[in-house]
């Protein structure tokens, strides 16, 4: 078979998987949201009207229907696009996801870069310079930073930079009043800014950037440092740089020409794995920042047992996290002809 | 089957005893790190100078929000609870949650691995479609999820809630990583052998495949323990987590401390903070020791350089004196 | 890296910092003109800026801002006055009628008439959303519009509070040439005739609200805006909240924050410079409920001896003071000091201050065993996390008197607020916020006899019945006075419920804005046109 009809084959296949993936996916929020107990009602009146004026908006609201029917308007939304409207503050659910999720997806690529920035140069040195102060310091860094739990390193952030030193923003994406003034016709603010040539806007909107962006890419670089210091190790045992070696090419060129950009290779699979990291701890992060992103969105929705609006945004997380994996695995299929199905 | 196992890890054992240098140090550091954490749980009823949610001693009620003392050297809390007790308590609820779950984790991940790898066909890619989904979910929304619904039944909030929620976020872990490595092994010669002279499908999996894939399990253990830790304190902090009156636990004391930190009273959060850093660092330096030692890949080994005599030297030797 | 690729970076960075820096101050309340911009922060978030689809206090906020009603409640007062209106009075004991003032417009010009008023009126329960308050309407047989300036309502039974229900934010006026007749208007395209149009809304975000420039003032006490424009702007947690009216506006903070700080951040704000913290009576209030099938008492007798016990024992100032740094104030009746007919019945019968040796002849006498165990119920964040400490404080109150032994147990709110009305919790925590500042609601709820209580606890007395079926069919203030004194009187002699404390309206202000005091009364109204910043 053609190499070219081998890829095809494989992106295929790896959509038709995807399919049933989500589609459990969406039974498990389902069942979950439905089964626990109370409902958007009750939350929003229990204690204030009786039960019987309670029961009668559930019953009117269609909450008491039977399970399966239920769970089939549900798909049938689902899958026509139909993501509805909160029932808490009927918003529609693709606004919500289309404001938060940009808000998450800039805070997590601007991680994502912090990472890199921190976590890849370490682990470099850490694999080259194995065994000594400076391969222990790293690994000791990467292991501290992945241990102190988020929201304990975040707020003492903002402690230092927002309250004492006064330096820093400690709460949202942007201040109140630029919020409102500027224009956002992609919704990621950085490039708003520049698009719409707001230069205060832009300077604003880094300055609130840059603590929830450090925060979460120091949690992320902790692991790149591990990943990539193992590449590396694993890397410069390879045959090929022994055979530069034995050639004389001085080590410093081992390491940048030849070690290091195949260690890069699975940074690529790392960004994916990691996607999951960075979701989680991004939760944590909008939580102690105020970030208006999609986790601190799904958090108040639960508390408020919104079903649609938890359904809509996980629908959406969940076809997120199936489509980047998916493109990890394609890029890992081009790159490396070892991976096919 | 337990001989087995216990064989595979005794192999592990022995390359741990060998280990020199860096990777020595790190795992006995975290071995260290652990065991103090395990002392301070086992015996906390004994080293806690006051229980978890006690706010009175000897008919005085302990001042709220007061600083580190004599009396209560940690400080006390906004409910005028003791921070060291709470500390020292809490390793017994973050020990109990996280041998809970890692132990469940493996009972259930471990076999489900094995067997999956192992027979393959329809249940294998039922099973790995089904596994791939709760990868796809987003790890901490499913716990809280879990926790969420648990937390309403009959189990209430409590550390076999918080456990199980973990459990679920971990076990497609150890069943992906099973699974593969006994796709690999089942491949291997020697299984082949085994097959061409009529061992039965059980002995096979039992004897051969798990020796193999048992070692990988001590180093996914304690990294996932870490990070149980970590969800643990992530669960109690956005409060679906233990409550108070139950247990003590370290990350809804830091949710509580946040209010406390902007009011300069920096005891309440920086102690809890400090105990999560110090038992995952714990955990995480073991699994990384454990990762030096075992991966063959990686792993270093002295090599005592012989000594070759110059040339003509033997031969000088030999002439009479 | 090759040395031109590597200065060309050092240069983008150090432009980037440099951008980065001068934006200090980037988050200014800039804005033209006297009025300026106010900025509140709060942890409260809105459900709907339709009337017809909200029931909640910080939509309402947004509502009384933006829309007009027939009556309202002026600031500092605690009755009804005409707003919309010019005038209004009952024909009969069924039936009230209003006319309108002349002149009044919404803000995109419409004009505004009894069509209007019969519209919100007849939508509102035409849609009976879930989050509405249509269930406050049970009462209202029809609307008529005979004229583009008189609106009568008919009544199907007498009802004395009709008039507070019509100061209501859920029953505002709105356009019917935009609100849809039978579903909802979407937030941010809402009209109305008040003192603010909605200029923007993002949920979890922000609100904002501009001047409504065609505004005239229609009752004493009132004016148009002080100020051009309200940013809204919402947090997820009171620590965030109070860091942010700690920096300012200047540093992307806010002026205002107001809903919710906890007693803690309060007491560290007191302290904090730039910052003043205001308060002023509130109407929110916090009590223990009795669920008198479950609760332990062998009889009747015996179970009300044990309610009064506990209205014996219970120490209202150390919940104020040690759980909530004095946010709160101690509250002696069901019905909260700064309303009219509000006495102090529970102080009277019980005393001020805890009285043990009562407590235990109260007990002796109906011949109860003590130490009495109580199953004590609470839930742990839908009232704040302060609930955990507040009936830790509780538990220790009752615990050390000898006569009692707590056992304490909670829910989160979900499953709390379904089983603490389906007789499952022998004694539980509850909070109670106003549909409308009159007695009324602050009694009927809890005293009607059984089912007809919310609560459903059983509880039924036939000379409180009597009263409460009096005191709502007369507009006759001596006469309700007499009945609510009465009523509060039996309230604590059974005491069903125990009220504890009343919550203050407290908001941190920064230094130059003024007005918040003047708008924390009763109505819990949040008046934003009579705030002002003086730079």
């Amino acid at each position: 078979m053609s190499r070219s009809g081998s890829l095809r084959a494989y992106l295929l296949t790896r959509v038709a998987l995807a399919i049933p993936t989500v589609l459990i996916l969406l039974t498990l929020v389902f069942v979950l949201m439905r089964v626990a107990p109370g409902n958007p009602i009750q939350a929003a009146l229990g204690g204030h009207v009786s039960q019987q004026i309670i029961e009668r908006k559930t019953h009117a609201a269609g909450y008491d229907r039977p399970i399966l029917v239920q769970y089939a308007d549900y798909l049938k939304d689902v899958f026509t696009g139909h993501l509805g409207q909160t029932i808490t503050d009927k918003t529609p659910v693709t606004r919500i996801v289309v404001n938060n999720g940009s808000a998450t997806a800039e805070l997590a690529i601007a991680a994502f870069l912090v990472a890199l920035a921190i976590g890849v140069p370490l682990g470099v040195l850490a694999g080259r310079f194995r065994d000594t102060p400076v391969d222990t310091g790293g690994r000791l860094f990467g292991i501290f930073v992945y241990a102190a739990p988020v929201f304990f390193t975040g707020f003492l952030a903002q402690l230092v930079f927002g309250v004492k030193l006064g330096w820093l923003p400690t709460s949202g994406r942007v201040g109140p009043v630029t919020e409102f003034t500027l224009d956002k016709p992609t919704h990621f603010y950085v490039i708003d800014s520049i698009i719409t040539g707001n230069w205060s806007a832009f300077g604003d909107v880094l300055r609130h950037l840059i603590l929830p962006a450090i925060t979460l890419g120091l949690l992320v670089s902790g692991v790149l440092i591990r990943l990539v210091r193992v590449n590396m190790l694993q890397t410069m045992r390879g045959d090929y740089v022994e055979a530069a070696r034995a050639r004389g090419v001085p080590e410093r060129r081992v390491v940048i020409h030849h070690a290091f950009r195949n260690a890069l290779v699975p940074v690529v699979t790392v960004a994916g794995l990691q996607f999951a990291t960075l979701l989680g701890g991004a939760i944590l992060t909008e939580q102690t920042f105020n970030w208006p992103g999609i986790g601190a969105a799904l958090v108040r929705y639960l508390n408020l047992r919104d079903y649609i609006a938890v359904q809509g945004i996980v629908t959406v997380f969940a076809i997120a996290v199936v489509v980047v994996s998916l493109l990890i695995d394609v890029i890992n299929a081009f790159v490396d002809p070892r991976v096919r199905y | 089957m337990a001989a087995i196992r216990l064989g595979g890890l005794r192999r592990t054992a022995a390359r741990v005893r060998q280990a020199r240098g860096v990777p020595k140090w790190l795992l006995y550091t975290g071995l260290a790190i652990v065991a103090f954490f395990t002392v301070l749980a086992i015996f906390a009823p004994l080293i806690a100078p006051y229980g978890f949610a006690q706010v009175t001693s000897g008919g005085v009620h302990f001042p709220k929000q007061s600083a580190p003392s004599s009396a209560h050297l940690f400080g006390t809390t906004v409910q005028a609870t003791d921070v060291l007790s709470r500390v020292i308590w809490g390793a017994r609820t973050a020990i109990e949650v996280v041998l809970l779950a890692v132990a469940l984790s493996l009972v259930v991940g471990v076999p489900l691995g094995l067997v999956s790898g192992y027979i393959g066909g329809k249940l294998d890619r039922a099973l790995v479609m089904l596994n791939d989904a709760l990868f796809a979910f987003p790890y901490l929304l499913l716990a809280i999820v879990i926790a969420f619904l648990l937390s309403n039944s009959f189990l209430g909030q409590g550390i076999v809630t918080a456990a199980v929620a973990i459990t679920v976020v971990y076990v497609p872990q150890y069943f992906r990583v099973v699974r593969n490595h006994v796709i690999s092994v089942r491949e291997e010669t020697y299984v082949e052998a085994a097959r061409a002279l009529g061992a039965k499908r059980r002995t096979i999996i039992t004897r051969y495949v798990l020796y193999n894939v048992v070692q990988n399990v001590p180093v996914i253990a304690t990294l996932n323990a870490a990070d149980a830790i970590l969800t643990l304190a992530a669960l109690g902090f956005l409060g679906y987590g233990i409550q108070p009156t139950q247990a003590a636990e370290w990350g809804y004391d830091v949710s509580r401390a946040i209010d406390d930190a902007s009011a300069g009273i920096w005891w309440t959060g920086l102690f809890p903070g400090l105990a999560i850093v110090l038992l995952v660092t714990g955990f995480t330096l073991i699994g990384e020791g454990l990762n030096d030692v075992l991966n063959p890949l990686i792993r270093s080994r002295r090599i005592r350089v012989p000594e070759i005599p110059e040339p003509g030297a033997a031969a000088r030797e030999q002439e009479p004196a | 890296m090759t040395r031109r690729v590597r200065t060309r970076l050092v240069a983008a960075v150090v432009a980037t910092a440099a951008l980065v820096a001068s934006g200090c101050g980037g988050g200014s309340a800039g804005g033209g003109g006297a009025g300026g911009t106010i900025i509140r922060g709060t942890t409260d978030q809105p459900v709907s800026y339709d009337p017809a689809g909200a029931y909640d206090l910080p939509s309402y906020d947004v509502i009384y801002s933006v829309y007009q009603n027939l009556l309202t409640i002026p600031p500092g007062g605690n009755k009804p006055v005409p707003e919309a209106a010019q005038a209004c009075d009952w024909t009969n004991s069924t039936t009230y009628k209003c006319t309108l003032k002349d002149g009044l417009k919404f803000s995109n010009g419409d004009p505004l008439t009894s069509e209007d008023v019969k519209f919100s009126f007849d939508r509102n329960v035409e849609i009976a959303d879930p989050n509405g308050a249509s269930s406050l309407l049970a009462n209202l047989k029809s609307t008529d519009a005979p004229d583009p300036k008189t609106v009568i309502f008919h009544l199907a039974k007498p009802d004395a509070t009709f008039p507070f229900l019509l100061t209501v934010a859920s029953f505002a006026i709105v356009d019917h040439k935009v609100f849809p007749a039978d579903k909802l208007q979407p937030s941010d395209k809402v009209i109305g005739s008040g003192h603010y149009t909605v200029a923007s809304f993002k949920p979890g975000q922000q609100t904002v609200l501009e001047k409504n420039p065609t505004y005239t003032p229609t009752y004493d006490g009132d004016e148009a805006a002080k100020n051009d424009r309200v940013i809204i702007q919402y947090f997820n947690t009171s620590s965030a909240l109070k860091l942010a009216v700690q920096q300012g506006p200047a540093n992307g903070g806010v002026d205002i924050a107001y809903r919710s700080l906890s007693p803690t951040d309060l007491s560290s704000l007191k302290s904090a410079s730039g910052v003043n913290v205001v308060e002023g009576n509130g109407t929110e209030i916090r009590y223990l409920v009795f669920n008198l099938k479950l609760m332990p008492g062998d009889n009747d007798a015996q179970k009300t001896a044990i309610r009064q016990a506990v209205a014996y024992t219970i120490d209202r100032d150390a919940i104020a003071n040690n759980v909530y740094d004095g946010t709160v104030q101690p509250l002696y009746s069901m019905v909260p000091q700064g309303l009219q007919f509000a006495t102090e019945a529970f102080k009277d019968r019980y005393g001020a201050t805890p009285n043990v040796d009562a407590a235990k002849k109260v007990l002796a006498d109906a011949g109860v065993k003590t130490p009495v165990p109580l199953e004590i119920w609470y839930t742990p964040s839908h009232y704040g996390p302060v609930s955990g400490d507040e009936y830790a404080e509780i538990k220790h109150e009752l615990d050390s008197s000898g006569l009692f032994d707590v056992t304490l147990k909670s829910t989160e709110w979900e499953q709390y607020s379904t089983d603490a009305f389906t007789n499952k919790y022998p004694v539980f925590q509850l909070g109670w916020f106003p549909d409308y500042p009159d007695a009324n609601d602050y009694t009927q709820p809890f005293y009607a006899p059984n089912k007809e209580s919310f609560l459903n606890i059983s509880y039924s007395n036939p000379e409180m019945t009597k009263l409460l079926a009096d005191e709502v069919a007369t507009t006759n203030d001596a006469k309700r006075a007499a009945d609510f004194k009465r009523i509060q009187e039996i309230g604590a002699e059974d005491a069903p419920t125990i009220p504890y404390w009343q919550g203050k309206q407290v908001a941190a202000v920064r230094d130059g804005i003024s007005g918040v005091e003047q708008t924390f009364d009763p109505s819990f109204i949040f008046r934003y046109w009579l705030i002002s910043k003086s730079s």
